[in-house]
Protein backbone atom coordinates (compact mmCIF):
# COMPACT_ATOMS: atom_id res chain seq x y z
CA UNK A 1 0.00 0.00 0.00
CA UNK A 2 2.58 2.34 0.76
CA UNK A 3 5.04 1.50 -1.75
CA UNK A 4 1.57 2.44 -4.26
CA UNK A 5 1.24 5.57 -3.22
CA UNK A 6 4.86 7.09 -2.52
CA UNK A 7 4.75 9.32 -5.54
CA UNK A 8 7.63 7.71 -8.39
CA UNK A 9 10.94 9.57 -9.79
CA UNK A 10 10.47 11.47 -12.83
CA UNK A 11 12.68 9.05 -14.73
CA UNK A 12 10.30 6.66 -13.99
CA UNK A 13 7.27 7.85 -14.66
CA UNK A 14 8.62 9.37 -18.66
CA UNK A 15 9.78 5.35 -18.95
CA UNK A 16 6.34 4.14 -17.70
CA UNK A 17 4.98 6.66 -20.59
CA UNK A 18 6.82 5.36 -22.51
CA UNK A 19 5.97 1.45 -22.87
CA UNK A 20 2.08 2.89 -22.46
CA UNK A 21 1.90 3.85 -25.63
CA UNK A 22 -0.74 1.25 -27.95
CA UNK A 23 -1.07 1.95 -31.71
CA UNK A 24 2.03 4.32 -31.79
CA UNK A 25 4.86 1.91 -31.83
CA UNK A 26 3.33 -0.31 -34.50
CA UNK A 27 2.84 2.53 -36.64
CA UNK A 28 6.40 3.66 -36.63
CA UNK A 29 8.04 0.21 -37.56
CA UNK A 30 5.64 0.40 -40.43
CA UNK A 31 6.85 3.96 -40.85
CA UNK A 32 10.30 3.80 -40.74
CA UNK A 33 10.41 0.25 -42.75
CA UNK A 34 9.11 2.54 -46.03
CA UNK A 35 12.39 4.07 -46.12
CA UNK A 36 14.09 0.91 -46.07
CA UNK A 37 12.33 -0.58 -48.70
CA UNK A 38 12.54 2.10 -51.14
CA UNK A 39 16.00 1.59 -50.89
CA UNK A 40 16.15 -1.81 -51.94
CA UNK A 41 13.61 -1.28 -55.00
CA UNK A 42 15.79 1.25 -55.82
CA UNK A 43 18.89 -0.95 -55.72
CA UNK A 44 16.32 -3.69 -57.58
CA UNK A 45 15.21 -1.41 -60.23
CA UNK A 46 18.36 1.00 -61.03
CA UNK A 47 20.74 -0.59 -59.79
CA UNK A 48 20.66 -4.38 -60.72
CA UNK A 49 17.91 -5.15 -63.51
CA UNK A 50 18.16 -1.44 -65.59
CA UNK A 51 14.92 -1.29 -66.00
CA UNK A 52 14.84 2.12 -64.46
CA UNK A 53 15.68 4.12 -66.38
CA UNK A 54 14.05 1.82 -68.76
CA UNK A 55 15.63 0.57 -72.17
CA UNK A 56 14.86 1.93 -75.12
CA UNK A 57 11.68 0.24 -76.81
CA UNK A 58 13.46 0.76 -80.06
CA UNK A 59 15.88 -2.07 -79.92
CA UNK A 60 16.91 -4.49 -82.76
CA UNK A 61 16.27 -7.96 -81.90
CA UNK A 62 20.20 -8.31 -81.49
CA UNK A 63 20.47 -5.66 -78.87
CA UNK A 64 17.75 -7.28 -77.22
CA UNK A 65 19.39 -10.27 -76.92
CA UNK A 66 22.39 -8.21 -75.88
CA UNK A 67 20.85 -6.60 -73.27
CA UNK A 68 19.55 -10.02 -71.62
CA UNK A 69 22.72 -11.29 -71.91
CA UNK A 70 24.73 -9.07 -70.48
CA UNK A 71 22.46 -8.33 -67.65
CA UNK A 72 21.62 -11.58 -66.75
CA UNK A 73 23.32 -12.31 -63.62
CA UNK A 74 22.31 -8.79 -62.23
CA UNK A 75 18.40 -9.46 -63.39
CA UNK A 76 18.29 -12.77 -61.81
CA UNK A 77 19.81 -11.35 -58.76
CA UNK A 78 17.56 -8.39 -58.67
CA UNK A 79 14.35 -9.68 -59.25
CA UNK A 80 14.67 -12.43 -56.86
CA UNK A 81 15.55 -10.02 -54.22
CA UNK A 82 12.41 -8.47 -55.56
CA UNK A 83 10.30 -11.17 -55.49
CA UNK A 84 11.59 -11.67 -51.58
CA UNK A 85 10.82 -8.23 -50.78
CA UNK A 86 8.01 -7.06 -52.49
CA UNK A 87 5.29 -8.04 -50.00
CA UNK A 88 6.32 -5.59 -47.84
CA UNK A 89 5.37 -2.71 -50.07
CA UNK A 90 1.90 -3.57 -48.12
CA UNK A 91 3.11 -2.70 -45.30
CA UNK A 92 2.84 1.11 -46.43
CA UNK A 93 -0.06 0.96 -48.28
CA UNK A 94 -1.75 -0.27 -44.69
CA UNK A 95 -0.26 2.71 -43.14
CA UNK A 96 -1.69 4.68 -45.29
CA UNK A 97 -5.31 3.03 -44.92
CA UNK A 98 -4.77 3.25 -41.13
CA UNK A 99 -4.85 6.82 -41.71
CA UNK A 100 -7.58 7.16 -44.34
CA UNK A 101 -9.59 5.21 -41.78
CA UNK A 102 -9.16 7.85 -39.48
CA UNK A 103 -10.86 10.50 -41.98
CA UNK A 104 -14.45 11.32 -41.85
CA UNK A 105 -15.46 9.62 -44.53
CA UNK A 106 -15.44 5.69 -44.55
CA UNK A 107 -13.05 2.90 -44.65
CA UNK A 108 -14.65 2.26 -48.05
CA UNK A 109 -11.91 4.62 -49.22
CA UNK A 110 -9.49 2.94 -47.56
CA UNK A 111 -10.18 -0.87 -48.72
CA UNK A 112 -10.12 0.87 -52.39
CA UNK A 113 -6.89 2.51 -52.10
CA UNK A 114 -5.77 -1.11 -51.08
CA UNK A 115 -7.43 -3.03 -53.19
CA UNK A 116 -6.25 -0.88 -56.40
CA UNK A 117 -2.60 -1.20 -55.33
CA UNK A 118 -2.50 -4.55 -54.73
CA UNK A 119 -4.35 -5.69 -58.31
CA UNK A 120 -2.08 -2.78 -59.78
CA UNK A 121 1.44 -4.08 -58.47
CA UNK A 122 0.35 -7.83 -60.12
CA UNK A 123 1.26 -6.75 -63.58
CA UNK A 124 3.42 -3.10 -63.18
CA UNK A 125 5.80 -5.28 -60.57
CA UNK A 126 5.46 -9.01 -60.20
CA UNK A 127 4.28 -9.48 -63.71
CA UNK A 128 7.05 -7.28 -64.88
CA UNK A 129 9.65 -9.26 -63.07
CA UNK A 130 8.70 -12.87 -63.89
CA UNK A 131 8.88 -11.85 -67.91
CA UNK A 132 12.28 -10.99 -66.95
CA UNK A 133 13.22 -13.87 -65.51
CA UNK A 134 11.62 -16.06 -67.50
CA UNK A 135 14.16 -14.75 -70.28
CA UNK A 136 17.01 -14.83 -68.53
CA UNK A 137 15.91 -18.61 -67.33
CA UNK A 138 16.74 -20.02 -70.84
CA UNK A 139 18.67 -17.34 -72.63
CA UNK A 140 19.41 -19.85 -75.51
CA UNK A 141 15.10 -19.58 -76.52
CA UNK A 142 13.91 -18.45 -79.71
CA UNK A 143 15.10 -14.62 -80.45
CA UNK A 144 11.74 -13.74 -81.00
CA UNK A 145 10.55 -15.26 -78.04
CA UNK A 146 12.98 -12.94 -76.27
CA UNK A 147 11.54 -9.71 -77.79
CA UNK A 148 8.28 -10.66 -76.69
CA UNK A 149 9.78 -11.25 -73.30
CA UNK A 150 11.02 -7.90 -73.38
CA UNK A 151 8.08 -5.86 -74.63
CA UNK A 152 5.48 -8.06 -72.08
CA UNK A 153 7.75 -6.87 -69.28
CA UNK A 154 8.88 -3.28 -70.11
CA UNK A 155 5.14 -2.58 -71.04
CA UNK A 156 3.66 -4.46 -67.96
CA UNK A 157 6.15 -2.23 -65.58
CA UNK A 158 5.15 1.29 -67.12
CA UNK A 159 2.18 0.65 -68.81
CA UNK A 160 -0.11 -0.56 -65.88
CA UNK A 161 -1.56 2.72 -65.12
CA UNK A 162 -5.61 2.24 -64.90
CA UNK A 163 -5.56 0.95 -61.15
CA UNK A 164 -2.48 3.35 -59.74
CA UNK A 165 -4.60 6.44 -61.54
CA UNK A 166 -7.76 4.87 -59.39
CA UNK A 167 -5.24 4.44 -56.18
CA UNK A 168 -4.94 8.42 -56.34
CA UNK A 169 -8.00 9.59 -57.40
CA UNK A 170 -8.95 7.65 -54.25
CA UNK A 171 -6.66 8.55 -52.34
CA UNK A 172 -6.93 12.96 -53.29
CA UNK A 173 -10.76 12.85 -53.16
CA UNK A 174 -10.59 11.01 -49.84
CA UNK A 175 -8.76 13.97 -48.11
CA UNK A 176 -11.00 16.73 -49.73
CA UNK A 177 -13.72 14.94 -48.37
CA UNK A 178 -12.34 14.14 -44.83
CA UNK A 179 -13.56 17.11 -42.27
CA UNK A 180 -10.82 15.60 -39.43
CA UNK A 181 -8.22 17.47 -41.29
CA UNK A 182 -5.66 14.12 -41.21
CA UNK A 183 -3.62 15.06 -44.31
CA UNK A 184 -3.71 18.77 -45.68
CA UNK A 185 -5.42 19.69 -48.65
CA UNK A 186 -3.05 20.29 -50.93
CA UNK A 187 -1.33 17.12 -50.89
CA UNK A 188 -4.61 15.66 -52.62
CA UNK A 189 -3.43 18.45 -55.36
CA UNK A 190 -0.03 16.97 -55.49
CA UNK A 191 -2.18 13.34 -55.64
CA UNK A 192 -3.88 14.74 -58.70
CA UNK A 193 -0.87 15.56 -60.52
CA UNK A 194 -0.35 11.77 -60.46
CA UNK A 195 -3.79 10.80 -62.09
CA UNK A 196 -2.74 13.07 -64.74
CA UNK A 197 0.84 11.74 -65.39
CA UNK A 198 -0.80 8.03 -65.40
CA UNK A 199 -2.57 9.10 -68.17
CA UNK A 200 -0.20 10.86 -70.03
CA UNK A 201 1.86 7.53 -70.02
CA UNK A 202 -1.23 5.54 -71.71
CA UNK A 203 0.79 6.60 -75.29
CA UNK A 204 3.49 4.31 -74.18
CA UNK A 205 1.79 1.54 -75.83
CA UNK A 206 1.80 3.35 -79.53
CA UNK A 207 5.21 4.53 -79.45
CA UNK A 208 8.69 3.26 -80.12
CA UNK A 209 10.64 6.63 -79.67
CA UNK A 210 10.10 10.00 -78.72
CA UNK A 211 8.76 11.75 -75.48
CA UNK A 212 5.51 9.81 -75.07
CA UNK A 213 7.51 6.65 -75.48
CA UNK A 214 8.19 3.92 -72.53
CA UNK A 215 11.66 5.80 -71.79
CA UNK A 216 10.60 9.16 -73.07
CA UNK A 217 10.83 12.26 -71.85
CA UNK A 218 6.87 12.41 -70.51
CA UNK A 219 5.78 9.69 -70.43
CA UNK A 220 9.04 8.01 -68.05
CA UNK A 221 11.27 11.43 -66.41
CA UNK A 222 8.37 13.88 -65.86
CA UNK A 223 6.26 10.98 -64.46
CA UNK A 224 9.11 9.61 -62.33
CA UNK A 225 10.18 13.13 -61.00
CA UNK A 226 6.53 13.88 -60.42
CA UNK A 227 6.19 10.35 -57.97
CA UNK A 228 9.13 10.74 -56.62
CA UNK A 229 7.60 14.48 -54.85
CA UNK A 230 4.68 12.94 -54.13
CA UNK A 231 6.25 9.78 -52.31
CA UNK A 232 8.71 12.85 -50.13
CA UNK A 233 5.13 14.71 -49.77
CA UNK A 234 3.21 11.74 -47.76
CA UNK A 235 6.17 10.04 -46.14
CA UNK A 236 6.73 13.61 -44.29
CA UNK A 237 2.87 14.20 -44.07
CA UNK A 238 2.54 10.96 -42.69
CA UNK A 239 5.04 11.15 -40.09
CA UNK A 240 3.36 13.98 -39.26
CA UNK A 241 -0.09 12.24 -38.79
CA UNK A 242 1.56 9.67 -36.60
CA UNK A 243 2.80 12.35 -34.63
CA UNK A 244 -0.49 13.70 -34.38
CA UNK A 245 -2.11 11.21 -33.86
CA UNK A 246 -4.26 11.29 -29.90
CA UNK A 247 -3.40 8.48 -27.99
CA UNK A 248 -5.97 5.87 -27.57
CA UNK A 249 -7.95 7.13 -30.39
CA UNK A 250 -10.99 5.00 -31.64
CA UNK A 251 -10.65 4.35 -35.34
CA UNK A 252 -13.83 3.63 -37.14
CA UNK A 253 -14.38 0.42 -38.33
CA UNK A 254 -16.92 0.08 -40.66
CA UNK B 1 -19.29 43.66 -30.97
CA UNK B 2 -15.49 43.36 -32.61
CA UNK B 3 -16.89 43.13 -35.53
CA UNK B 4 -18.37 45.64 -36.48
CA UNK B 5 -15.53 48.15 -34.64
CA UNK B 6 -13.14 46.24 -36.94
CA UNK B 7 -15.08 47.09 -39.83
CA UNK B 8 -15.76 50.37 -39.38
CA UNK B 9 -11.77 50.25 -38.54
CA UNK B 10 -11.08 49.31 -41.97
CA UNK B 11 -13.56 50.85 -43.70
CA UNK B 12 -10.94 54.10 -44.07
CA UNK B 13 -9.10 51.90 -45.99
CA UNK B 14 -12.12 49.79 -48.02
CA UNK B 15 -15.19 51.25 -49.96
CA UNK B 16 -17.34 51.52 -46.86
CA UNK B 17 -20.79 50.24 -48.45
CA UNK B 18 -21.04 46.65 -49.45
CA UNK B 19 -18.15 45.51 -47.96
CA UNK B 20 -18.92 41.55 -46.18
CA UNK B 21 -17.89 40.87 -42.83
CA UNK B 22 -15.29 38.48 -44.10
CA UNK B 23 -13.91 41.14 -45.87
CA UNK B 24 -13.56 43.47 -42.78
CA UNK B 25 -11.98 40.22 -41.00
CA UNK B 26 -8.94 40.53 -43.13
CA UNK B 27 -5.71 41.98 -43.36
CA UNK B 28 -5.30 44.25 -46.27
CA UNK B 29 -2.85 42.35 -48.23
CA UNK B 30 -3.78 38.47 -47.72
CA UNK B 31 -3.47 36.02 -49.86
CA UNK B 32 -6.81 35.27 -52.38
CA UNK B 33 -8.28 32.45 -51.78
CA UNK B 34 -6.56 29.28 -50.43
CA UNK B 35 -3.10 28.41 -49.52
CA UNK B 36 -3.44 25.20 -50.65
CA UNK B 37 -4.91 25.82 -53.56
CA UNK B 38 -1.94 28.08 -54.86
CA UNK B 39 -0.27 24.92 -54.28
CA UNK B 40 -1.66 23.31 -56.81
CA UNK B 41 -1.91 26.03 -59.19
CA UNK B 42 1.77 26.90 -59.33
CA UNK B 43 2.88 23.15 -59.41
CA UNK B 44 0.60 22.65 -62.51
CA UNK B 45 1.75 25.17 -64.44
CA UNK B 46 5.47 24.15 -64.00
CA UNK B 47 4.22 20.74 -64.47
CA UNK B 48 2.88 22.34 -67.66
CA UNK B 49 5.84 24.85 -68.25
CA UNK B 50 8.04 21.52 -68.60
CA UNK B 51 5.22 20.13 -71.33
CA UNK B 52 5.83 23.00 -73.22
CA UNK B 53 9.35 23.01 -73.02
CA UNK B 54 9.55 19.27 -74.00
CA UNK B 55 7.10 20.25 -76.74
CA UNK B 56 9.47 23.23 -78.24
CA UNK B 57 12.30 20.41 -78.34
CA UNK B 58 10.44 18.79 -80.43
CA UNK B 59 9.33 20.78 -82.40
CA UNK B 60 13.11 22.05 -83.35
CA UNK B 61 14.20 18.63 -84.31
CA UNK B 62 11.52 18.35 -87.30
CA UNK B 63 10.33 21.87 -87.83
CA UNK B 64 9.17 21.30 -91.42
CA UNK B 65 6.94 17.95 -89.98
CA UNK B 66 4.91 20.44 -87.21
CA UNK B 67 4.52 23.28 -89.48
CA UNK B 68 2.95 21.11 -92.32
CA UNK B 69 0.90 19.62 -89.60
CA UNK B 70 -0.52 22.50 -88.04
CA UNK B 71 -1.96 23.76 -90.91
CA UNK B 72 -4.56 21.09 -90.83
CA UNK B 73 -5.82 22.45 -87.30
CA UNK B 74 -9.22 24.57 -87.07
CA UNK B 75 -7.50 27.75 -85.94
CA UNK B 76 -11.18 29.79 -86.13
CA UNK B 77 -12.38 26.54 -83.89
CA UNK B 78 -9.24 27.21 -81.52
CA UNK B 79 -9.87 31.36 -81.10
CA UNK B 80 -13.90 30.64 -80.29
CA UNK B 81 -12.90 28.50 -77.85
CA UNK B 82 -10.26 30.60 -76.73
CA UNK B 83 -13.24 33.44 -76.63
CA UNK B 84 -15.10 31.32 -74.79
CA UNK B 85 -12.41 30.95 -71.95
CA UNK B 86 -11.92 34.62 -71.78
CA UNK B 87 -15.36 35.11 -71.17
CA UNK B 88 -15.51 32.27 -68.70
CA UNK B 89 -13.00 33.93 -66.72
CA UNK B 90 -14.43 37.21 -66.88
CA UNK B 91 -17.53 35.59 -65.15
CA UNK B 92 -15.51 34.49 -62.61
CA UNK B 93 -13.38 37.63 -62.01
CA UNK B 94 -16.90 39.31 -61.80
CA UNK B 95 -18.55 36.38 -59.57
CA UNK B 96 -15.63 37.33 -56.91
CA UNK B 97 -15.98 41.16 -56.56
CA UNK B 98 -19.95 40.21 -56.62
CA UNK B 99 -19.17 38.09 -53.42
CA UNK B 100 -16.98 39.92 -51.67
CA UNK B 101 -19.58 42.70 -52.27
CA UNK B 102 -22.00 40.15 -50.48
CA UNK B 103 -23.97 39.95 -53.92
CA UNK B 104 -23.95 36.35 -53.77
CA UNK B 105 -27.16 35.94 -55.59
CA UNK B 106 -25.47 37.64 -58.54
CA UNK B 107 -22.07 35.76 -57.48
CA UNK B 108 -23.69 32.69 -58.08
CA UNK B 109 -25.84 33.53 -61.69
CA UNK B 110 -22.15 34.51 -62.69
CA UNK B 111 -20.42 31.31 -61.34
CA UNK B 112 -22.65 29.34 -63.65
CA UNK B 113 -22.28 31.57 -66.28
CA UNK B 114 -18.85 30.54 -66.37
CA UNK B 115 -19.75 27.06 -65.95
CA UNK B 116 -21.43 26.66 -68.81
CA UNK B 117 -18.52 28.74 -70.85
CA UNK B 118 -16.48 25.44 -70.00
CA UNK B 119 -19.14 23.37 -70.79
CA UNK B 120 -19.05 25.11 -74.24
CA UNK B 121 -15.68 24.67 -74.36
CA UNK B 122 -15.97 20.62 -73.84
CA UNK B 123 -18.28 20.75 -76.53
CA UNK B 124 -16.65 22.43 -78.85
CA UNK B 125 -13.09 20.53 -78.25
CA UNK B 126 -15.06 17.48 -78.90
CA UNK B 127 -16.35 18.80 -82.27
CA UNK B 128 -12.93 19.98 -83.27
CA UNK B 129 -11.63 16.37 -82.38
CA UNK B 130 -14.28 14.42 -84.35
CA UNK B 131 -13.13 16.81 -87.04
CA UNK B 132 -9.79 15.98 -87.51
CA UNK B 133 -10.12 12.04 -86.26
CA UNK B 134 -12.59 11.90 -89.70
CA UNK B 135 -9.69 13.30 -91.66
CA UNK B 136 -7.82 10.56 -90.52
CA UNK B 137 -5.37 12.72 -88.28
CA UNK B 138 -5.29 10.72 -85.21
CA UNK B 139 -2.97 10.59 -81.98
CA UNK B 140 -0.40 8.39 -83.56
CA UNK B 141 -0.60 9.80 -87.40
CA UNK B 142 2.50 12.06 -86.47
CA UNK B 143 4.73 13.72 -83.39
CA UNK B 144 2.67 16.56 -84.02
CA UNK B 145 -0.58 15.20 -83.69
CA UNK B 146 0.22 12.97 -80.76
CA UNK B 147 1.18 16.49 -78.97
CA UNK B 148 -1.68 17.97 -80.23
CA UNK B 149 -4.16 15.28 -78.81
CA UNK B 150 -1.81 14.64 -75.44
CA UNK B 151 -1.53 18.55 -74.47
CA UNK B 152 -5.38 19.62 -75.41
CA UNK B 153 -6.39 16.79 -74.10
CA UNK B 154 -4.46 17.06 -70.59
CA UNK B 155 -6.10 20.66 -70.47
CA UNK B 156 -9.39 18.93 -71.26
CA UNK B 157 -8.97 17.48 -68.05
CA UNK B 158 -8.10 20.20 -65.94
CA UNK B 159 -11.63 22.08 -67.59
CA UNK B 160 -13.30 18.71 -66.20
CA UNK B 161 -12.04 19.24 -62.75
CA UNK B 162 -12.47 23.10 -62.67
CA UNK B 163 -16.44 22.01 -63.63
CA UNK B 164 -16.28 19.88 -60.33
CA UNK B 165 -14.86 23.18 -58.34
CA UNK B 166 -16.95 25.30 -60.02
CA UNK B 167 -19.79 22.62 -58.68
CA UNK B 168 -18.67 23.26 -55.13
CA UNK B 169 -18.39 26.71 -55.29
CA UNK B 170 -22.57 27.34 -56.15
CA UNK B 171 -23.01 24.73 -53.68
CA UNK B 172 -21.71 26.73 -51.08
CA UNK B 173 -22.73 30.00 -52.14
CA UNK B 174 -26.27 27.97 -52.17
CA UNK B 175 -26.03 27.63 -48.79
CA UNK B 176 -25.73 30.82 -46.10
CA UNK B 177 -23.75 28.74 -43.74
CA UNK B 178 -21.15 27.58 -45.87
CA UNK B 179 -20.78 30.72 -47.89
CA UNK B 180 -17.00 31.66 -47.82
CA UNK B 181 -15.11 34.87 -50.15
CA UNK B 182 -12.44 32.29 -49.97
CA UNK B 183 -13.59 29.73 -51.19
CA UNK B 184 -14.82 31.74 -54.69
CA UNK B 185 -11.93 32.98 -54.88
CA UNK B 186 -10.32 29.47 -54.57
CA UNK B 187 -12.43 28.57 -57.80
CA UNK B 188 -11.35 31.67 -59.38
CA UNK B 189 -7.70 31.26 -59.00
CA UNK B 190 -7.92 27.70 -60.83
CA UNK B 191 -10.44 28.59 -63.42
CA UNK B 192 -8.09 31.55 -64.56
CA UNK B 193 -4.84 29.03 -64.70
CA UNK B 194 -6.89 27.00 -67.00
CA UNK B 195 -7.68 29.92 -68.87
CA UNK B 196 -3.63 31.12 -69.13
CA UNK B 197 -2.83 27.55 -69.90
CA UNK B 198 -5.06 27.11 -72.63
CA UNK B 199 -3.86 30.32 -73.83
CA UNK B 200 -0.07 29.34 -74.16
CA UNK B 201 -1.55 25.97 -75.72
CA UNK B 202 -3.40 27.82 -78.12
CA UNK B 203 -0.29 30.22 -78.85
CA UNK B 204 2.38 27.68 -79.23
CA UNK B 205 0.26 25.24 -81.19
CA UNK B 206 -2.28 26.51 -83.24
CA UNK B 207 -0.64 30.09 -83.90
CA UNK B 208 3.27 29.65 -83.76
CA UNK B 209 5.02 29.72 -87.03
Amino acid sequence: MTVISTPATPTKAVDAQKYRRPGKLDQWICFWSVPIFFTLFGLIFVALTRVMPPPSPNLTTTQVLYFFHHHALTIKIGFTMLMVVVGFASWTNGLVATHMKRMSVGSVWAYGYIAALAVGAIPGCIFAAFAFLTAVFRPDRNPHVMVLLYDMGLLMFIGSLGCFAAQYLIFALAILLDKNKIFPKWLAYVTIWQVVTEGLAAPVFIFKHGPFAWNGAISFWQGTAIFVFWQVCLLYLLHRAIKDQPLGEAVQDI
Amino acid sequence: MTLSTDASALSTAMPPENASVEDAQRPKDYLPGDFNMWVFVLGDMIIFAIYFIIFMVERTRDRTLFLASQQHLYQTIGLINTLVLLTSSWCMARAVRATRSGNSVQALRLVIGAAFCGIAFIAIKVVEWSLEIHHGYTLPRNDFFTFYFMLTGVHLFHVVMGLVILGVVVRELRNPDLRRVSMVEAGATYWHMVDLLWIVLFALIYVMR
